[in-house]
């Protein structure tokens, strides 16, 4: 054999690692195209076609033909799927059916049009979703998307064809395609497929499509279409480039920043950097100052959009808290190293601060700084709704204050005579103080112009005028003026930064509150109880949870700690939501039509549980929340795996002190029955066995004896369960030889013969265990056929299970005994004296304890029949010379 | 020739002198590991006989504390025959294992084995039997009749012709011939081995396999 050629060990064991890694999750194959009616379903069931020549079994999980019978001959000859129908309001839809595909576990699946919305009722939101599921479970998939419903691309879209798409899919899945394949076509053969009524346009507003459909419009899609893919290409060369010299996970030491508020414009910048950060390549974060300021339920419902939009492009979300907002984020940006910071353009210049863009630039210091255009986002939810409740409380507000003053007024009207109406004034501030303390800004600044204006009116002399007399009541009155203003103003703005601290340091409280509990409780059941409530109080919520059992199923009942038992529908959200480790129900994309919302408690190595809550006020779910579950979640998790490892510990050390006392209990047994045999032995073997016949006896029974306390010793170590096989290479034939040789004079009798192929691979296996167990049925079989007669040994290898089979040529086993000879002590009737009856229910114990089952049986030719049968054997077949 | 036996039995102590003292051994006795290495440093005795199940110490412990100071053959006599037992025996630096019951003569071949190993290291030529190496041109030869071996089972046979009678374990060999990295990949071993039983086929000479353990070559 030539050493050269040897393969490297390492090198072999890296590649099949790295071919299981790949083969674990999925490929997914995206047919890109600039905008309906390319053929991207055509190119994607003639690409499938392809695949079931080669033999792949392909299922068409969902295809839209649009009553093409170009497309619709495709689809012949295939497996489609049946649809799955939903009920709703009364219609009947038809979907994608998830299930039934995950059921069937193709090796490849069709599915049309990734950015399609799913039916109410479906499991996810957006059918990409039950892409991602898909290839999560190894199963590859073929799709079809148009690039106007990339995320990132759609402002551009919008800018181009004036049309908002609804429709999108995050760019994070174009990142997980394994390819992206253009299917190109040009503008005028487009519009000439148009014109023969080949393109399928969608149910309702012919015109509105049609005005989409211009040559100006298409010719920039199929740019964008061509870029976007270009773009894709040169990163995929760069990668391919940079493999070959590893470093760094980023191709440029570049990170990008965006700050977001809950403006409109918010979603435009994330897009923006999410494509810049695309093209250098790098990674990127959003950034979110938490300042003063209490947000409007529109602000925050916006807030929580943009980042939740964040999150699905794969940008890293940070929410930081500062007063200036442009402090806070300079000093994000140092923290983590940005390089780029992007910022809005200002609309329009205000004369009395720097805008916020500058504010930024000046204090960038060596980061750029990128100053965009955004686009204000659509709104889609009904805000005027949500401002109801909000301007209720403020006219509230206004109408109190009005009376405040009124009533103020009055009672100084009376008091004016005796004090004069400079303390007035003060009686007013005083009330503009007490009024910041409770009202909102509005209203007391409004309280301040209006006491300010009373004053004047009904005191300063001239009375009922608002004409001042005289330079000092001038002066007083403009001092009183700003006096009030700015008071107001300072005190409301104090009591908004002490409510947000307080509301904070109530956040922090309750997770150090549900940390400690549930850490520190001597009693763990107590101490998530006591957590579980906290969390109820702090969010007015029910909240349960599921425990992962040991075998890492889910139990049949949520843990006794629970203010809430799932329903059974429930159960399935916990389950996808286990399995998946991704929140699922209410106010997710996913399954949204739950009663609860279910948070996976995750550590880094494992997902202990779920958590469920279900809100009793709650209409929707913001960042900060969503983030502070999450966060307890997180605590909820740690604990949970702090105890499982204890009791894992605990497990262990129990297990090697028994472990310990049977080693020194078996230990010390075998000492005193060996040696006096070890004696008798030596001391025999000293004398000369010739010279008188009783010693020759003496020697066969202290033969006898000696196998007697062997096999003792050894059924003692196997019921003890101290066996742990050592697996190492082994040569079959070695273990035979060896077997043979433990045996020594009794097999003389028998011919052992062994039917091995030439080429039969080294195998993984406990050498010691397998080598006793061949030998006590060889042994066996000595004894119980005539002597003379021959055993068969032979083996096969087939899809890593090693059947070995030992055959002799005796009497065979009495009918009924097949099982019985396995039995410790049992001896089928007959049996030539001196044996234990131990030694096939030892072999049995070993082949056991490798995890392995032995059978007996009569061979049809006569004979007995043992096969010892060992699963997951890992072979070696030497490289040939 | 001086032979120390430690073990805590004194029939066994008294065995194994008389069937060492018709062999041509002093024989100097120690029923505990202490009084055992106490010995061992004053006797230095050519070849030393240890018991793993000492009252007073682990047998292992005893054979480690030696091994700091002192390379003397050691052979372990014990009535533990476990695999893992062994192993760590060899681990610790035994030179070969025999288990309790035991036949005399096994045993004087095993420590005549273990002893011939001292002095057979500088020799230029290394000798067994009919089989002839020669160290420097990495040649060897069969009955007088060149046989033809790779470098890699050649540096296998000298390792087992070096050590000749006297069990080797696997990570030695292992470790010998392919390097240190290599100790996990016993699979190779078995290979070599094979292919230099078939070569070895039909002289007088055999490599015995000791299950889990390693190999002896010996000469029949």
């Amino acid at each position: 054999m030539n050493d050269d050629h040897r393969p490297d060990p390492d090198a072999l064991l890296a590649q099949v690692q790295l071919a299981d890694a790949v083969s674990k999750s999925g490929r997914l194959h995206i047919f890109l195209g600039m905008c309906p009616g390319v053929g991207k379903t055509y190119a994607m069931l003639q690409t499938a076609r392809q695949r079931v020549k080669e033999g792949v079994e392909v299922l068409v999980g969902i295809v839209e033909t649009h009553g093409r019978s170009e497309t619709a001959a495709l689809l012949e000859g295939m497996r489609v799927l049946p649809r799955r129908k939903l009920e709703h309001r009364g219609f009947t839809l038809e979907e994608f059916d998830l299930d039934a595909v995950l059921v069937q576990r193709p090796r490849l699946v069709l599915v049309d049009e990734l950015a399609h919305t799913n039916a109410p009722g479906s499991r996810h939101a957006k059918r990409y979703q039950d892409v991602l599921e898909l290839i999560d479970m190894g199963i590859d998939v073929y799709t079809t998307l148009n690039v106007q419903h990339i995320d990132s691309q759609v402002d551009i879209v919008r800018q181009i064809s004036g049309v908002a798409i609804q429709e999108t899919v995050p760019d994070s899945i174009l990142d997980r395609a394994h390819e992206i394949q253009l299917i190109d076509l040009s503008v005028e053969k487009l519009l000439e497929r148009m014109a023969d009524g080949k393109v399928y346009l969608g149910e309702r507003a012919e015109q509105a499509v049609t005005g989409f459909f211009k040559t100006g419009n298409l010719t920039a899609l199929r740019e964008l279409a061509l870029r976007f893919t270009a773009e894709r290409v040169d990163r995929d060369l760069e990668d391919i480039r940079r493999s070959r010299r590893v470093s760094s996970a980023w191709k440029t030491n570049a990170r990008l920043l965006v700050g977001v508020g809950p403006s409109p414009y918010a979603e435009s910048l994330i897009r923006w950097t999410r494509r810049a950060a695309t093209r250098l390549n790098c990674p990127w974060l959003v950034v979110w100052v938490e300042g003063s300021g209490v947000l409007t339920p529109v602000e925050q419902e916006r807030l929580t959009r943009s980042l939740g939009l964040a999150r699905k492009l794969g940008g890293e979300v940070l929410s930081v808290t500062g007063e200036n907002v442009a402090e806070a984020l300079l000093q994000a940006a140092r923290d983590r190293n940005v390089s780029q910071i992007v910022v809005g353009k200002p609309d329009k210049p205000v004369w009395w601060r720097q805008s916020f863009a500058d504010q930024i630039i000046l204090g960038s210091g060596d980061i750029d700084v990128c100053v965009v255009r955004p686009l204000a986002a659509v709104d889609k939810t009904s805000a005027t709704a949500l401002n109801d409740t909000a301007s209720a409380s403020v006219i509230g507000e206004y109408s109190w204050v009005l009376v405040t003053v009124f009533t103020i007024a009055s009672v100084c009207w009376g008091i004016v005579p005796y004090t004069g109406y400079m303390v007035v004034a003060l009686v007013f501030l005083l009330a503009v103080v007490l009024g910041a303390m409770r009202f909102s800004r509005g209203p007391v600044l409004v309280m301040a112009a209006l006491s300010a204006l009373c004053w004047n009116f009904f005191f300063i002399p001239p009375q009922f005028t608002f004409f001042i007399n005289k330079a000092e009541d001038w002066i007083m009155f403009g001092m009183f003026f700003i006096v009030a203003l700015s008071m107001g103003s300072l005190t409301s703005r104090l009591r908004m930064r002490e409510e947000a601290e307080r509301r904070r340091a109530r956040l922090t409280g309750a997770l150090l509150r549900v940390t400690q509990s549930a850490a520190l409780a001597a009693e763990s059941e107590k101490g998530l109880a006591e957590a579980l409530r906290s969390i109820n109080e702090l969010l007015h919520a029910h909240t349960a949870l599921i425990v992962r059992e040991n075998d890492r199923s889910l139990p049949k009942a949520a843990h006794p700690a629970s203010t809430f038992q799932p329903s059974r529908k429930e159960w399935g959200v916990v389950a996808w939501s286990y399995e998946n480790k991704q929140c699922a129900g209410r106010f997710t994309d996913t399954l949204p039509e739950s009663e609860a919302t279910w948070f996976p408690l995750q550590t880094a190595t494992a997902t202990m549980g779920v958590l469920g809550l279900q809100f009793e006020r709650e209409t929707r779910l913001d960042f900060a929340t969503r983030q502070m579950i999450e966060a307890f979640a997180l605590q909820l998790a740690l604990v949970l795996e702090k105890e499982h490892f204890i009791e894992a510990v605990s497990h262990a050390e129990v297990l090697a002190q028994s472990e310990k006392l049977h080693r020194t209990l078996l230990d010390s047994v075998s000492h005193e029955l060996k040696t006096p045999i070890a004696v008798i032995t030596a001391a025999l073997e000293g004398m000369d066995n010739q010279r008188s016949p009783y010693l020759a006896e003496i020697t066969i029974a202290t033969q006898r004896l000696q196998r007697v306390v062997d096999s003792l010793l050894q059924m003692t170590r196997l019921e003890s369960d101290v066996l742990k096989p050592s697996l190492d290479w082994c040569d079959l034939r070695d273990v035979i030889a060896a077997a043979q040789h433990a045996i020594g004079a009794a097999l003389d009798t028998h011919a052992v013969r062994l039917h091995l192929a030439e080429d039969f691979p080294l195998l993984k296996l406990d050498h010691a265990l397998l080598t006793q167990a061949v030998a006590n049925i060889l042994h066996n079989a000595a004894i119980y056929t005539p002597a003379g007669t021959a055993i068969d040994v032979s083996a096969t290898l087939r899809d890593q299970q090693l059947r070995l089979i030992i055959r002799d040529h005796g009497p065979g086993l009495p009918v009924g005994a097949e099982r019985r000879v396995f039995e410790k002590f049992y001896r089928v009737l007959g049996s030539p004296a001196g044996g234990t009856g131990l030694g096939l229910a030892i072999a049995r114990g070993f082949v056991q304890a490798q995890g392995g089952e032995i059978t007996a049986r009569n061979h049809p030719d006569g004979g007995a029949e043992f096969v010892i049968e060992l699963n997951q054997v890992s072979a070696f077949v030497p490289p040939s010379k | 020739m001086t032979a120390l036996i430690i073990d805590d039995e004194i029939q066994i102590r008294r065995l194994l002198r008389m069937a060492l003292e018709s062999k041509g051994y002093t024989v100097r006795e120690a029923e505990k590991g202490q009084f055992g290495l106490q010995e061992a440093v004053f006797l230095k005795p050519d070849v030393i006989l240890l018991d793993l199940g000492l009252p007073d110490m682990d047998g292992v412990e005893v054979l480690k504390r030696l091994r700091e100071w002192s390379s003397v053959p050691v052979l372990i006599l014990s009535v533990r025959d476990q695999e893992s037992v062994k192993l760590a025996a060899f681990d610790a630096g035994a030179d070969d294992y025999v288990s309790k019951p035991f036949s005399t003569a096994e045993l004087i071949a095993r420590l005549t084995a273990i002893q011939r190993r001292q002095g057979a290291h500088d020799a230029a030529n290394l000798q067994l039997g009919p089989l002839v190496l020669d160290p420097v041109h990495h040649e060897a030869s069969l009955d007088g009749r060149p046989l033809k071996l790779t470098p890699t089972e050649y540096a296998l046979l000298a390792q087992l012709v070096r050590h000749a009678g006297k069990i080797v374990t696997l990570k030695h060999l292992l470790r010998a011939v392919w390097g240190p990295q290599a100790e996990e990949q016993s699979h190779y071993l078995r290979v070599y081995a094979n292919h230099l039983r078939k070569k070895l086929e039909g002289s007088t000479l055999e490599i015995k396999n000791e299950p889990g353990i390693g190999y002896r070559l010996e000469e029949t």
